[in-house]
């Protein structure tokens, strides 16, 4: 008989060998066929390894099973950054949008959200057509009941080791890795009005036995609500009299790899807003016995909230509701800002008060879904776990929600998946190089107690990780760290990036005097107090500035760099927020100084003999933090504390290796010469004083 | 979008002028400051003591030295030298103090360092502090920070050798908890108040760029933030100007010397600073305008003004002179009333009426009965006088001997104190000192948040704005950010 769920170790031995002859084996199996799970497996195939795919029905992959959209604030930045790893998610887009419109335009391009809306329809053909097809990724349907486990590898975390799946029919798999990414499907209910059933998502079975398994590990459990607006016809709604929101034209596509978009720009669909009165807050105000979506107390999103919550903490105003278009042939619109979980008949009630809606049909009620999330605490940055080695979490199970924040999970548990399996270091984005490093920084430190979203609030060097620049800051190290970029991206990487040194350099060598400047580019109004001389560079960050006009001013060598467009915007965009990047410089240095320092991984806080209070021991215990970068950023821990762990691990640690570190850096065009050697140590290792005092990386320009 | 661009607008000129003005400024001042990171702190125990040592520690350190010591070459390493050491602000002597230069690596964080050995009274040392505060790219350590360093340059052990327990205890726990007993006073409330209103403003600035394309987050909070911005500006800066215990120790207590005519109080402000600063004579009334001088008496600051004397004059110019000294009065911290002791009122009431003639009503004062010599040792009427009523702390001097100067000193002394506080007891020089430095840090971020065109980076100078307060308030998170955000909005996508 199998282990199922714990290991047993007298019968290990003979198991293995027995698997060994009959089991199927891949390097790495992904269970969940959603945004994590595709890009999960894409990553881990791309990085060559051999690699399963299982999902319950190939039909879904690819399926966005909320709101038929992708990007905006911050997650326009993430699609940005999966796309610069060579993630599928932002080419989708780019072959399936139905309205693209960068929001926040106005604000300033590090703020510029990518969003588009997407025919559901074409998103999940292009996403499986992709998946078939990626050499090396095999795709199977099937339910995962269980995992087998063995001992743990010695000198990790963890108290066994995962080394393959027990599928529904009773068969295994073996796998050098295995990326979990079921999402809400973990003991999932949904809710509508006072009724309640176990399902993922509509029509779709939850998995009971693997959360079974995973809580008889002891794993923490949490759990969260969420949920979803009804869907409507649309050809019962009056469109007229309503505001209609027209898409970009051109359309700005998500990929680097993009030039374009599938779409002609004048094909683009419109969206429409409504708002809701005050006779949809009296129906939901009337009828809350009716609803145990909203009376129970699981955390729910206060950013996405169902209208019933909006109604109860925002009461006696208007709420804004978007109809979106489903799909270029799609009927169906997407009514966003009325996520319910009323029952169905009040549901219609609700619409039917709202302006252009008062004949709507519902196509299918909104419901609200409540499920379990494993407390993302228990994973180290690379998202493998530390209860149980080469086991990896993405997506909505680690307590986030959002296509974009699951696909960038999963494209960094693909990649480190894969390298688990190669015996390389793991692939860690720092928070000072992305947002993807933001967001599993801070689920990995501080956990979660409502689905994480992504937020460039969230981020502390907005003004460096940008849009604009995420294949400087990620392709060049997906390519030379993670092996997950192809050759065809990494050279475009490449020759951009010499571009805009090129560029930069060009500019800040055409020097003149103001009075000079003044004639040569009468529209730009330079500041009569500077010094003189001063640079195209220094021209180009005027908001009245840009390539095209100092080309026509000085087509030599200007010309050539204003023609190719993407750099020319580029370039403005450097020069805009040169100042601001230099002003966050020394700040970067000192998280990723903070942040090269690991702990190690089985230091027993409650232990040690460290000068540290009892709730600063219980606070670090809980959070693991990684680094020391990580410490300081766990609320209630003093700087004294830190001090004291830093001086205890130094001494107790002394003797062991340093392990390998990526080398971060260096994605900052506009600023290399500021730019250090990040000292990446392990505290543990004793610092070499020579190796931190001296070396500069000077970035050739 | 129109309206967007309108009102970020503003300043796009504005800006660069400010910040070409910035940095001439800055390259001014910079002297031979190399840019980057310097820390100083004092790093000898708090309190009343001998001598003080600060530390600086940074690629400024050699320049920081350099600057005070007002000499281009620095001290052979690790040697100590006697330096004169001044404020290349003003030029003032500070003090006559043992410096030593360490520099990097073989130095106790490993980075290049300085330390300044200053008699430990606390005009010199805050005087010091100011200096280094004043220099580009220097900055007050924060709690810890010294540590800190030294463990990134892989020197923990030498401070291991040193008693790290302890050193962390001083550079830490100790700064804390006394950052802490000064936040329950009135000026943490204050500071507390403004950390929260630039939280929420900040909260808003974030709440536009992440959610108002989608929600209900209008244009008008951007406003609002404005004028909250500017009316915490400006609270700010008139904290910073006001002249309350920190700030006497900054400037100097001033201090007055008044009486009726002719009584020696130009002879007084000669005694105090040892040179004739005001012209002497016996003829009544030749004081006409006011006569100032800089002082430090038992170490702390003084600015001592000697005035015309007060009586009923019919010269317009002498009566001008009265007037001057009156508003002189008004103003003071501290009364020096100089009476003639051979016919000083020997009834208490009279006495009383005297000075309250003088003395403003609660201004400190201490009571000079010049011209001690002439009442030739007959002390035993004076002494019946001042015993039974609450006069101030008195003292007989004679100006012409000096006699009674030691026991006048030790009166002002006292004064001085109970005005000033202690300035080390507690260490809240220093800590006034980091304060001062993020005050200042955090109304120049809001300076140049006016002056912000593109939204993302004005809610940057927000964020730097917070950071500087936070170092005095304690920090605020993301997660305190969105807190304020779904408070105040309805975000409904």
């Amino acid at each position: 008989m199998l282990a199922r769920g714990c290991w047993r170790r007298p019968a290990l031995r003979s198991e293995r060998r027995r698997l060994g002859s009959a089991a199927p084996r891949y390097e790495v199996v992904v269970i969940g066929g959603g945004h994590a799970g595709t890009e999960a497996a894409a990553a881990a195939a791309r990085g060559g390894a051999r690699t399963l795919l299982l999902t319950h029905r190939i039909g879904t992959i690819g399926e966005m099973s909320c709101n038929p959209s992708f990007g905006g604030i911050g997650k326009g930045h993430l699609v940005r950054e999966v796309d610069a790893l060579d993630g599928l998610c932002g080419r989708m887009c780019d072959a399936a949008g139905v309205h693209y419109k960068v929001l926040n335009r106005s604000k300033g391009p590090a703020v510029w959200g990518l969003r588009a809306q997407i025919d559901r329809q074409r998103y999940r053909d292009g996403v499986q057509k992709e998946i078939l097809s990626t050499p090396l990724l095999t795709v199977r349907e099937a339910s995962v009941e269980d995992l087998l486990l063995t001992e743990p590898e010695a000198n990790r975390p963890g108290k066994c080791q995962v080394t393959g799946v027990v599928l529904g029919d009773g068969s295994t798999v073996c796998a050098g890795s295995v990326v979990l990414t079921t999402g809400t499907f973990l003991r999932g209910r949904i809710l509508m009005g006072l009724e309640a059933h176990p399902a993922g998502r509509l029509g779709d079975p939850p998995a009971v036995g693997l959360a079974q398994t995973l809580e008889r590990l002891g794993f923490a459990v949490g759990r969260l609500k969420t949920g979803t607006p009804p869907r409507l016809a649309k050809d019962t709604i009056n469109f007229s009299g309503l505001e209609e929101r027209v898409p970009d034209n051109p359309p700005v596509p998500f990929s680097f790899l993009s030039k374009a978009v599938w779409i002609k720009p004048e094909d683009q669909l419109s969206c429409y807003l409504t708002r809701t009165n005050l006779r949809a807050q009296k129906i939901v105000l009337d009828n809350l016995h009716l609803n145990d979506h909203v009376r129970e107390t699981t955390k729910g999103p206060r950013y996405c909230p169902s209208f019933e919550s909006k109604v109860l903490r925002f009461p006696n105003r208007e709420h804004q509701v978007w109809l979106e278009p489903e799909g270029l042939e799609s009927d169906v619109i997407y009514p966003q800002g009325l996520s319910m979980t009323l029952p169905p008949e009040l549901q219609e009630q609700v619409i039917r008060s709202i302006q252009g809606l008062e004949n709507a049909k519902i196509l299918q009620p909104g419901y609200g879904v409540q499920y379990d999330f494993l407390d993302p605490r228990q994973l180290a940055a690379s998202l493998e776990s530390r209860l149980v080695q080469r086991l990896f979490f993405a997506g909505q199970i680690n307590g986030t929600t959002g296509y974009e924040e699951a696909a960038a999970q999963g494209v960094i548990a693909g990649i480190n998946a894969c390298l688990r399996v190669q015996g390389k270091p793991p692939f860690i984005v720092s928070r000072t190089e992305g947002y993807v490093g933001v967001l599993i920084d801070d689920l990995t430190t501080l956990g979660t107690t409502e689905p994480y979203r992504m937020f460039t609030s969230r981020v502390e060097f907005r003004m460096s990780l940008r849009p604009d620049n995420a294949d400087a800051r990620l392709t060049h190290r997906g390519f030379e760290e993670a092996g997950c970029v192809s050759q065809r991206r990494y050279e475009q990487a490449v020759q951009m990036r010499a571009a805009l040194e090129d560029g930069i350099a060009t500019l800040k060598s055409l020097q003149f005097s103001i009075s000079k400047w003044s004639h040569l580019v009468p529209e730009v109004p330079i500041s009569s107090s500077r010094r003189s001389p001063v640079s195209a560079f220094d021209i180009l960050r005027y908001p009245e500035a840009n390539m095209e006009i100092l080309a026509r001013a000085i087509p030599e060598p200007l010309r050539k760099l204003a023609e190719w467009r993407e750099l020319s915007e580029r370039l403005k965009i450097e020069a805009a927020y040169e100042w601001c990047v230099a002003n966050q410089q020394q700040e970067i240095e000192e998280v990723r100084r903070d942040e090269a320092l690991q702990l190690p991984e089985d230091i027993d806080y409650f232990a040690i003999d460290a000068s540290l209070s009892a709730e600063v021991r219980e606070k670090l215990n809980s959070s693991r933090p990684q680094t020391i970068g990580a410490v300081s950023r766990v609320p209630g821990v003093t700087p004294a504390a830190i001090v004291n762990l830093l001086r205890f691990v130094k001494t107790t640690y002394r003797t062991e290796k340093p392990k390998a570190f990526p080398q971060t850096g260096k994605y900052l065009p506009g600023n290399v010469d500021l730019e250090k050697a990040n000292p990446q140590t392990q505290i543990s290792a004793g610092i070499s004083e020579d190796k931190l005092g001296s070396t500069v990386v000077k970035t050739p320009f | 979008m129109a309206v967007v661009g309108g009102a970020w607008s503003r300043a796009g000129m504005a800006l660069r002028r400010a910040l070409s003005a910035a940095g001439r400024r800055c390259a001014q001042r910079l002297c031979s400051v190399a840019p980057g990171d310097t820390i100083f702190a004092v790093s000898s125990g708090h309190g009343r003591c001998g001598v003080a040592v600060i530390r600086t520690s940074g690629p400024g350190s050699g320049g920081a030295l350099r600057s005070l010591t007002g000499n281009a070459e620095l001290p052979p390493p690790r040697v100590m030298a006697l330096r004169r050491i001044r404020d290349p602000h003003t030029a003032e002597l500070l003090d006559r103090g043992l410096v030593v230069w360490f520099p990097g690596p073989r130095s106790f964080t490993g980075e290049d360092c300085a330390e300044l050995h200053v008699h430990g009274g606390p005009a010199v040392v805050s005087g010091v502090l100011r200096a280094l505060g004043r220099l580009c790219g220097l900055r007050p350590a924060e709690p810890g920070e010294f540590t800190r360093r030294a463990f990134h340059r892989g020197k923990l052990d030498l401070t291991a050798a040193e008693g790290l327990r302890d050193l962390i205890h001083a550079e830490t726990e100790a700064q804390r908890q006394q950052a802490l007993r000064q936040m329950d006073g009135e000026l943490g409330r204050l500071y507390r108040r403004w950390g929260e209103t630039l939280t929420q403003a900040l909260a808003h600035v974030e709440a536009y760029i992440d959610f108002s394309e989608d929600d209900n987050v209008e244009e008008e909070v951007l406003s609002q933030v404005d004028a909250a911005v500017r009316a915490l500006e400006r609270e700010m800066a008139a904290h910073l100007r006001d002249g309350r215990r920190g700030e006497l120790l900054r400037v100097g207590v001033r201090a007055v010397i008044a009486g009726p005519p002719n009584v020696g109080k130009s002879s007084l402000l000669n005694l105090l600073c040892q040179r004739p600063a005001a012209i002497v004579s016996p003829v009544a009334g030749t004081t006409r305008d006011v006569v100032e001088v800089s002082l430090n008496v038992s170490g702390y600051p003084v600015v001592l003004s000697d005035t015309a004397g007060l009586r009923d004059a019919t010269d317009p110019i002498e009566r001008e002179g009265v007037s001057r000294a009156r508003e002189r009065l008004q103003h003071a911290d501290l009364v020096l009333a100089v009476l003639d002791a051979t016919s000083v009122p020997t009834d208490p009431d009279e006495l009383g009426a005297a000075l309250r003639s003088l003395v403003p009503p609660a201004t400190p004062c201490v009571l000079v009965l010049n011209k001690a010599d002439l009442l030739g040792g007959c002390t035993g009427a004076l002494d019946a006088c001042t015993r039974g009523s609450p006069l101030p702390p008195t003292t007989l001097l004679s100006c012409k001997t000096g006699e009674g100067t030691d026991r006048l000193l030790q009166l002002l002394g006292q004064q001085l104190a109970q005005l000033c506080g202690d300035p080390l007891a507690g260490s809240p020089s220093l800590t006034q000192s980091r304060h001062s430095a993020h005050l200042r840090g955090c109304m120049a971020a809001l300076a140049q948040y006016r002056q912000q065109q593109d939204v993302g980076m004005a809610a940057e100078q927000l964020r730097v704005a917070r950071r500087h307060l936070g170092h005095i308030t304690g920090h605020v998170g993301a997660e305190d950010i969105l807190d304020v955000i779904f408070r105040d909005f309805c975000i409904g996508k």
